[in-house]
């Protein structure tokens, strides 16, 4: 009789299939944190991918451009322009500053990322018959008071009208241009203005810059560029393999340490949990199973009764929970990025660990003495 | 006649210094093929225990045990085996499997032995026919009375063609009518399938259904 456990499960269903959807949920979850993480390091990597640099330089003492607090002269620019191993002519100056923008009378977070049109750091052109590029100063034309009107070429996801204004410090900018959506960690959107005009409202109008990137020349190894120019005193230089690696460092490993660790503890949730019910309804069954022990059945065969609904319930739980995690990271308010070979691993675990604690409370439960059967209720 | 039971010596001993009961006491027992024994005796004589032992549900502390001519050995031989293929039981309280009919009931025995499931499906209706549930088949315990579960116990008891049936006070929780009922119903069981019947009972109106009444007394058995 192979549907014998199908039977005893049916007898139950209310417990089984809430068991089955508490694993369902705490996979889910489990799933989703990963998601998360997943789609905040997307999101870490996209905007500084995007731009093309090779080298990113800062300040000295800010540890890397976008992990601490960087000014860097504009005079380095000169500098850059003509420094060995670069490409002539591509270093950029870069203002990438949080801001909090008031937009349709609502205070909302984003970065503003200051360039060059044209040059490294923003985008080239807006997004085919969705407005143009913002009005480029000469950046070489050394501070002219008010140089060009106040313009910013949003995310196409922030859902803003060209034309539209926004207010960033106390001045309005006019929506001009809408660019292919790169918005940074945490769905943080960017805003793309002229680099003098992020300097004015966001900089005080000082000669700085928060970064200047730059191309290396097509034979060289960026990674000796960079410690030649690292080498000077005043300034850091990383590659973009290291800058990427301290922005997802920054911004997504180091803060979602707790979150990690909030994986792992779910997996011992829900190993604990089936671990714990399947225990307290073989406690419910010892006469059965005396019973079935007394009648000739061995610990094998009694074992195989409970093993196989523990694995049910786990597979089906299991798989529920990879399901609804695609759906809940499609509703979810954040960039969720589940990985699918990662979610099937993630799911092999967590079956592993739901049978595995299944097999140990059933190892328990089937220690019955069969003469149970004899002396009936203890 | 062969001897189906056969102990010798058989001594069952629980807990430990001061505490320690002899509940079976160097107990030497033959049941012959196809007997009805009834074994009687005071309330906590060693009748449930000697019967484990017999039943090999128990281990003995003393003595020998031989099964249909074949000595056991509890150490080295898995007695699961032993006891769904030479032994059949019946309980007090009926212990049925309230998840499953009466005959998945019956078919869960079989499924014990590794029975094919339509063998054991068509098994386990004969016998529930036999014992008058034709139209019983498809009830839960909960759906059947008392005489009627003690009927199924004894078709559980039967599916894997036993040597010998122990029935511990399989009448103790049934009225007289019910109880008759089922002795009539042990002794057609008996005629058709020359099973070796063991019955422990305090009722002594079901003695004279008995070939032979084995008498207990402070784990030891006495003349009747
Ligand atoms: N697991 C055990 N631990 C300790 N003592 C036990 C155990 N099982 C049985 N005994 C004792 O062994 C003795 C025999 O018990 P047993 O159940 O065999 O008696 P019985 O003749 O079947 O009694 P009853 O007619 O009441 O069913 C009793 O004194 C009982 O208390
Ligand atoms: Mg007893």
């Amino acid at each position: 009789m192979k549907t014998l456990f199908l039977k005893d499960m049916r007898y139950r269903q209310t417990r089984v299939v809430l068991t089955a959807l508490s694993i369902t949920v705490l996979i889910s979850l489990i799933l989703l944190l990963g998601g998360i993480m997943n789609g905040m390091r997307i999101q870490a990597r996209q905007y500084v991918e995007s731009t093309g640099a090779d080298i990113w330089i800062s300040a000295e003492g800010s540890g890397g451009a976008f992990i601490g607090f960087s000014m860097v002269v504009e005079e380095y620019m000169a500098f850059l322009n003509s420094a060995r191993g670069l490409t002539p002519n591509s270093a950029s100056p870069l203002v990438f500053a949080q801001a909090r923008p008031t937009v349709r009378g609502k205070s909302t977070k984003a970065i503003v990322v200051g360039y060059k049109l044209g040059q490294l750091g923003g985008p080239k052109q807006v997004i085919a018959g969705e407005g143009k590029m913002f009005t480029p100063s000469n950046f070489e034309d050394y501070r002219p008071e008010d140089p060009v009107p106040y313009e910013v070429v949003v995310d196409e996801k922030m859902g803003l009208e060209i034309g539209e204004q926004i207010t960033l410090g106390n001045e309005k900018v006019k929506v001009v241009g809408k660019a292919e959506s790169r918005m940074f960690v945490l769905d943080t959107p960017l805003l793309f203005m002229d680099v003098r005009i992020a300097q004015k409202l966001l900089l005080g109008n000082t000669p700085h810059v928060n970064m200047m990137i730059a191309k290396t020349d097509k034979n060289e190894q960026p990674g000796q560029v960079s410690a030649g120019l690292d080498a000077l005193e005043t300034i850091e230089a990383r590659t973009l393999k290291q800058t990427l690696g301290d922005i997802i460092a920054y911004y997504v490993d180091e803060p979602m340490k707790a979150v990690q660790f909030l994986r792992v503890m779910l997996w011992l949730v829900a190993g604990t949990l089936i671990g714990m019910i399947t225990y307290v309804t073989m406690l419910e069954k010892t006469q059965e199973i005396g019973v079935l022990k007394a009648i000739g059945g061995s610990n094998n065969y009694v074992m195989g009764l409970i093993l196989k609904q523990v694995v049910l319930i786990s597979a089906v739980g299991v798989i529920l929970g990879l399901i609804l995690s695609y759906v809940f990271a499609a509703a979810a308010p954040i960039f969720v990025a589940i990985h699918f070979v990662e979610s099937i691993i993630v799911a092999c675990i967590s079956f592993v660990v739901c049978c595995g604690s299944g097999y140990l409370a059933a190892r328990k439960a089937i220690t019955v003495d069969p003469m149970i059967a004899f002396r009936g209720e203890i | 006649m062969a001897a189906i039971v056969e102990g010798i010596g058989l001594t069952k001993r629980f807990g430990t210094g001061d505490a320690t009961v002899v509940a079976v006491d160097a107990v030497d027992i033959r049941i012959e093929e196809s007997e009805l024994v009834m074994l009687m005796g005071d309330s906590g004589c060693g009748k449930t225990t000697l019967i484990s032992l017999l039943g090999c549900i128990l281990t003995p502390d003393d003595g020998e045990l031989r099964i249909d001519g074949e000595p056991i050995d509890p150490v080295n031989q898995d007695l699961s085996v032993v006891r769904h293929e030479k032994i059949g039981f019946v309980f007090q309280l009926f212990h049925l499997l309230p998840y499953l009919t009466a005959l998945e009931n019956v078919m869960v025995a079989m499924d014990i032995a590794r029975t094919k499931t339509d063998e054991a499906e068509s098994r386990a209706t004969e016998l529930l026919t036999q014992v008058g549930l034709i139209d019983r088949l498809h009830h839960r315990p909960a759906q059947l009375s008392g005489g009627e579960k003690q009927r199924v116990s004894f078709a559980r008891a039967l599916a894997n063609r036993p040597k010998i049936i122990f029935a511990d006070e399989p009448t103790a929780n049934l009225d007289s009518r019910q109880s008759d009922n089922l002795m009539n119903l042990i002794q057609e069981l008996r005629r058709e399938y020359q099973t070796t019947i063991a019955i422990v009972t305090h009722h002594e109106g079901l003695k004279e259904n008995a070939d032979r009444v084995i008498q207990m007394k402070d784990g030891r058995i006495v003349p009747a």
